[in-house]
């Protein structure tokens, strides 16, 4: 029997344990096909699907070297129908190809191709009736004409009927603008760097970091390596603001290289930083805006907040597959399970690392992790069971037990900048009252938004009252304390999302922490310990402490 | 030697002891019950069931020569079956006539080798797709037989579309449809001229078997095949670590099935066997396929682990066995596991499957009883036995093999069954990669031992006619409720005991060795870095659901969990110092809360059963009545300071409270007054049957009694002197597989028979008659008078060759 640190289980699903000595050498072996689902403190757990195998297939694994992996660091028999399966798996993919095929007599000079070893599998493909009109004309046996803008669209079925296509018609250079990063007095940390290189070797994909680790230097990096002119899409104003900045500071680019494409302004220059919400914008039902994809030949299309993509976001990407993409993503959890989407359209996973390892690295804060379980009073225990089923997660989540223990809090950590962060406003309203803070909301002005953030930045205010529009995207350093009093029912990527805003590293290696009040025995319980999985599975340990305990 | 009979049986007779061992050894049904003697084992070989079994048990080597030697006729030389069939090689045709004479499927003579008669019966009219001679489809034709020069004469003039029609019939059926078409018709017509067909019906041909030869150019098979096809392998590695790996696997499954059937038993169906909803349940807490988890609740039947109790509403539930499991080394298990497979006679693969007429079987139902199925597993762990250590065998080639051996199967049955022994072994440990374990080849020498069999190539017994072997059995055969038979012995001499130890010896090794930690994390879960020592394994059952299985299980601590556990009476204290003990990693802060956060919830609100209550504003009348020894049987138990319940019914209690002055009234649902009513019984209308009628014994009657006894005793009279005058030997009483033996060889010889025919009565009268036919129990025969008569079988004491 091998001492290996991996278990292999029947239902595809590996455990890593962490304090094995060899544990890091198979971390290295499996990383590359297996996606990492948990990471608990002691044992990891990885999944193998279908996609994370057609992810290896697609970044130059083959199977024998999947299968080598497992049966080298396993510690028991590693179970041969998984064998057979993951092999069975991984030969699905590259049966089809797309390929670009030099035409004389067309006008572009090249034509898409659809073009099988397989003809079995080409023949079953086009019989599905959603694939059938994605293709042109038959060129014979083993090849069919594909329409370049059906590009996307034919990768997103194929995947779907489990044939995964291998994108061979690589890129368009797209027109060429010099950029680069200028490293002074700092420098791309060694995760960043393993970050683009991933992504610029596999040509597009998503890279998943935490909050806090330095997304938005990676997509800069990835436009260093491009040098071409680049579309960023992210989720709001402010992130562009800071996405903006950020550039500037960063990279040798100018004031009057980058522009912002939003409610407020329409400025397209070779980097145009634009959001979600303008793309998505309808008049009379069609996308006012949609030009904005075809008005510079982009190189490289950027997107902040993966998980957060809007379906007619993803529509849209499928026109535009000759075109490097990059997703940027703290977790790929999809609240809607559109991940195979994300695979298809934007591309495979790049590069993955456990939270809790670039926390280790000093990269990101350590926090401590609390739930406070108050009880609501008599009164508000019998007007929650009587609520209708749709009332009952605000009532409990917006019980004013909960104030002298958000007080409380504040009152411990005076000095510290602290965030109260929750989802309904009149709530919110009331706090910042008590508190005496300031508060933003979907209400607040941008201008309004950014002298406050401004304000706590330079430590002016400690305290700040916000609601979900703060979820993403802003940059708030130093804030080391988030109190967390009502969210999304059961989000996880919310919770993610929330604690990355005190995961930046702080200046003086001050540990983070992170508070969440629930209300005892009703949903807002249930659904804290739903979001308080991710966590835990990122590898932090939490702890339930009473009200009355604090 | 007056008849072939006498022969056969001379020849049985005439064999050395050893010989007469192998004929048995091959032919097993010849020895159950014990034959008296040497003649009526002789005439129980050649009887039609026996053969039968025996020509189905011969593999397909054996039943080509057996075929050749049929069609050949009586007496043929080696040399010439050899050609028969596509010049084979003479050693190996003589060596398969060897084993055949062995089997008593033939029998030697002065004059060379004879088939045994019933084998063309059992062989039916067509052999190998050849169909009846000229001379039995024509009598009239039978003294004008053309030879084959003359036969390949004929056929060289005949047109080219006569000949094509000819040769789409050369390898069968013998039997053709003519054409409706005028040209099919000339071109048949030309056939039928030339006696190359011969027409049977108005619109079927028969290609007689002369021409059949002619066409197949003196070969009889398409494709001889004497020698079992190649059997391909690959090598496997690491074939005992992934047996190991799935044995420890099914160990946990059967843990897990007996913890889930324990707590809450399927029913059984009214026709047997678990529900399909409940096996479906059964799925998915033991998160496997169906098939597999058919497999697993068909092997814990086998090996008595699960039964039906029996009651009257009857449920699947873990017998007595499962408490002392957890305390038997894994090993152990297994073996015991293993070998009730291999003995089992169910096929779980069958689960699920629809037989004609009803809806799909049910595991653990009758329809899954199949009794060739351990042939089966017997053949295919037997040749994989043969097999190098290490050598997984190629599935197809596999197939090739088994199918050789079993000719009279039907392929696809063949391969299915097949497939799924292979899938089961492989689920078990006895196999690991698809190459048989160290442990799979210590179960095969216990179950199946090869044992010395006379036929060469056919190591095993019969798998035909549904029948298994009495040999090559199971270690212990089991019964329907799969109780152990303790002490049996083994086919290879071994006790139970000793073949499970010898099993078990070669699996424990290989057994993952049971952990007795956990690992506990902050996201609720505990992870068991391999299969749990028992007691620690039934705890993290009940107060975690399993979440992965596989080598280590993965538990979650979920608050539905935790509540089982405190329902079954453990308190958080002990729940949370049972994790802190087995934990290797300290317990995190969440699960204690979790665990009292639970406790603290537990139990809150409480539900019993009563069956009424007593209710009054006055507390001073309910003290009474708690207080009253007279009340004592009601068993009042205070609810509230106005509520009392009791268990026994609404009405006693009224009754019993007014009897001891108290003034009570009936209360309805709505809680409103019900004014007792005393309610008036009426009993349904009975139904009236006839009258009796009375019938007096009178003078009459018995007059009428006296006569018929008379009546009767005259007769009787009569009978015996007709007796005494009758002529004839006498006729000794035989066995009626003697007598028909006898007969069909009276048929043959064209002899008188002289037997004995007991009428309605009883009584036996002598006839002397020339049997014609022997056919389902019946005789049909000409008396002395020359007259046609049947006579049954049955009613015949005996026979005896006249003169």
């Amino acid at each position: 029997m091998n001492d290996g640190p991996l278990i292999v289980q029947s239902d595809k699903t590996l455990l890593l344990e962490v304090d094995h000595p060899k544990a890091e050498a198979a971390r290295r072996a499996i990383a590359p096909f297996a996606e990492l689902e948990r990471a608990p403190e002691h044992v990891h757990t990885y999944r193998i699907t279908p996609l994370g195998l057609w992810n290896a297939r697609a970044a130059g694994h083959d199977a024998e070297q999947v299968v080598d992996a497992l049966m080298t660091h396993s510690r028991y028999a590693v179970p041969h129908a998984l064998l057979v399966d993951v092999a069975d798996t991984m030969d699905r993919y590259g049966r089809l190809t797309l390929e670009k095929e030099g035409l004389a007599d067309s006008a572009e000079g090249t034509r898409l191709v659809l073009r099988t070893t397989d003809r079995p599998v080409l023949e079953e493909v086009l019989r599905h009736k959603k694939i059938r009109p994605l293709v042109g004309e038959r060129l014979d046996d083993l090849a069919v004409v594909v329409h370049p803008s059906e590009r996307g669209t034919l990768k997103q079925e194929l995947l779907k009927v489990g044939w995964p296509a291998e994108d061979l018609a690589g890129y368009v250079d797209g027109e060429a603008h010099p950029i680069d990063l200028q490293q002074d007095g700092w420098h791309l940390r060694p995760y960043q760097q393993h970050a683009v290189d991933g992504f610029w070797h596999g040509g597009s994909g998503v890279v998943v970091l935490p909050c806090g680790a330095g997304k938005t230097l990676v997509g800069a990096g990835a436009m260093a390596a491009a040098k071409a002119t680049t579309l960023i899409l992210v989720t709001n104003t402010v992130s562009a603001r800071q996405w903006k900045d950020e550039l500037l500071k960063r990279t040798t680019l100018t004031e009057d290289e980058i522009g912002e494409y939003s409610g407020a302004r329409k400025e397209i220059r070779p980097v145009t930083i634009a959001t979600y919400q303008v793309l998505t914008t309808r008049r009379k039902g069609v996308y006012t805006h949609l030009d904005l994809l075809d008005a510079r030949d982009w190189g490289l299309v950027v997107y902040d907040e993966v998980h957060l993509l809007p379906a007619p976001i993803f529509r849209m990407t499928a026109d535009l597959q000759a075109r490097r993409r990059l997703g940027l993503t703290a977790t790929l959890v999809r609240e809607d399970g559109r991940e195979a989407d994300v695979f298809s359209l934007i591309g495979p996973k790049r590069f993955d690392a456990p939270w809790k390892d670039i926390e280790a690295q000093g990269y990101i804060a350590p926090a401590d992790c609390v739930e406070v379980r108050v009880s609501l009073p008599e009164g508000q225990r019998l007007a929650y069971a009587v609520s209708e089923p749709e009332e009952r997660y605000r009532l409990a989540s917006c019980s004013d037990a909960k104030l002298p223990v958000i007080e409380k809090l504040a009152l411990r950590h005076t000095g510290e900048p602290t965030l109260v962060i929750g989802q309904y406003l009149d709530q919110l309203h009331e706090v910042a009252e008590r508190l005496g803070a300031d508060v933003i909301t979907g209400e607040t002005t941008v201008r309004e938004r950014q002298r406050l953030y401004d304000a706590f930045r330079t430590g002016e205010i400690t305290t700040l009252v916000v609601s979900k529009v703060a979820n993403f995207s802003i940059d708030l350093p130093e804030a080391s304390v988030a109190i967390q009093i009502s969210g999304t029912f059961g989000s996880r990527q919310e919770e993610a999302q929330r604690l990355g805003r005190v995961l930046r590293p702080k200046g003086d290696g001050r540990t983070a922490h992170f508070y969440t009040i629930v209300s005892r025995d009703t949903v807002d319980a249930d659904f804290a310990a739903h979001r308080q999985r991710f966590l835990a599975e990122q590898g932090y340990a939490y702890r339930i402490v009473d009200a009355d305990d604090l | 030697m007056a008849t072939s009979s006498r022969s056969r049986a001379d020849d049985i007779r005439a064999r050395t002891d050893a010989q007469l061992v192998d004929l048995v050894l091959a032919r097993p049904d010849l020895a159950r019950p014990s034959p008296a003697d040497l003649t009526s084992l002789a005439a129980r070989a050649g009887t039609r069931a026996s053969v039968q079994r025996a020509v189905e048990a011969l593999d397909r080597g054996h039943l080509q020569v057996l075929e050749a030697l049929v069609v050949a006729g009586d007496g043929a030389s080696v040399t010439d079956l050899a050609t028969l069939l596509g010049g084979a090689d003479e050693a190996v045709v003589a060596s398969h006539l060897g084993d055949l004479w062995t089997a008593a499927l033939v029998w030697r003579a002065g004059d060379g080798e004879h088939v045994v008669r019933t084998v063309p019966e059992v062989f039916g009219s067509s052999i190998s797709g050849l169909g009846a001679p000229l001379a039995e489809l024509r009598p009239d034709l039978a003294s004008r037989v053309p030879t084959a020069e003359e036969l390949r004469a004929t056929l060289a003039e005949a047109p080219d579309d006569s000949r094509a029609m000819l040769e789409k019939m050369t390898w069968g059926p013998a039997l053709g449809v003519l054409p409706t078409g005028s040209a099919g018709r000339t071109t048949a017509r030309w056939l039928i001229e030339h006696h190359l067909l011969l027409p049977v019906s108005v619109d079927r041909v028969a290609l007689p078997r002369e021409v059949g030869l002619v066409l197949r150019e003196g070969r009889l098979h398409r494709t001889p095949e004497l020698e079992p096809p190649a059997l391909d392998s690959r090598g496997a590695s690491l074939v005992d670590a992934a047996a190991g790996g799935s044995a420890s696997e099914l160990l946990t499954q059967v843990d897990e099935l007996a913890a889930m059937w324990g707590a809450d038993p399927p029913r059984v169906l009214r026709a047997g066997g678990v529900a399909v909803r409940d096996l479906r349940l059964t799925q998915q807490r033991l998160d496997v396929t169906a098939e597999r988890t058919a497999f697993v609740v068909e092997v814990a039947y086998a090996a008595g682990l699960v039964a039906d109790d029996g009651e009257i509403v009857p449920v699947w539930a873990p017998t007595a066995e499962i408490d002392d499991w957890p305390s038997v080394d894994a090993g152990e298990r297994w073996a015991t596991l293993a070998l009730a497979w291999a003995g089992s006679t169910r096929a779980p693969h069958l689960v699920g499957r629809r037989s004609t007429g009803t809806g799909p079987a049910n595991v653990l139902g009758p329809d899954v009883q199949w009794p060739a199925i351990r042939g089966v597993r017997r053949d295919v762990l037997r040749e994989l036995a043969t097999l190098d250590p290490g050598q997984a065998p190629d599935a197809s080639s596999l197939r090739d093999r088994l199918a050789w051996r079993r000719p009279s199967r039907s392929a696809a049955v063949l391969g299915e069954a097949v497939e799924a022994v292979l899938r089961e072994a492989e689920w078990l440990g006895v196999t690991g990669r698809g190459a048989l374990s160290e442990a799979g080849r210590a179960l095969v020498d216990t179950a199946f031992p090869a044992t010395p069999s006379p036929i060469r190539g056919d190591r095993g017994g019969t798998v035909g006619g549904g029948i298994t072997s009495n040999r090559g059995g199971p270690v212990a055969r089991r019964g329907d409720g799969g109780s152990t038979v303790g002490g049996a012995i083994t086919s290879n001499g071994q006790t139970r005991g000793e073949a499970l130890h010898a099993v078990a010896a070669a699996m424990s090794a290989h057994l993952p060795a049971p952990v007795d930690h956990v690992l506990v994390q902050a996201d609720l879960t505990a992870v068991a870095p391999g299969p749990l020592i028992g007691s620690l394994g039934a705890f993290m059952r009940l107060a975690a659901d399993v979440e992965s299985r596989g080598g280590a299980t993965v538990y979650r601590f979920t608050p539905e969990s935790v509540r089982r556990a405190l329902d079954a009476g453990w308190t958080s204290a002990e729940v949370i110092e049972t994790v802190r003990r087995s934990s290797r990693t300290p317990v995190p802060q969440p699960l204690e809360y979790l665990v009292s956060d639970v406790a603290r919830r537990h139990g809150q609100t409480r539900i019993g059963g009563a069956a009424a209550y007593i209710r009054s504003d006055d507390e001073a009348v309910l003290d009474t009545m708690l207080a009253s020894r007279d009340l004592a049987a009601l068993q009042l138990r205070r609810l509230a300071p106005t509520v009392l319940v009791s268990s026994a019914d609404p009405r006693v209690l009224i009754d019993l409270l007014r009897e001891h002055g108290f003034a009570p009234v009936h209360e309805g649902r709505d809680g409103t007054v019900v004014h007792a009513e005393a309610p008036k019984r009426r009993a349904g209308t009975r139904r009236r049957g006839p009258a009796p009628v009375v019938s007096p014994v009178d003078l009459e009657t018995t007059r009428g009694l006296v006569e018929s006894l008379r009546a009767a005793e005259a007769t009787a009279a009569d009978r015996r002197a007709e007796h005494d005058q009758r002529s004839g030997p006498s006729i000794p009483a035989t066995d009626p597989v003697v007598t028909l033996a006898l007969l069909r060889d009276a048929v043959a010889e064209h002899h008188g028979v002289w037997i004995g025919l007991s009428d309605q009565v009883g009584i036996t009268t002598r006839h002397l008659i020339h049997p014609e036919r022997v056919e389902g129990g019946r005789v049909w025969a000409k008396d002395d008078a020359g007259h046609e008569r049947t006579f049954s079988v049955h009613r015949i004491t005996g026979a005896t060759l006249e003169g």
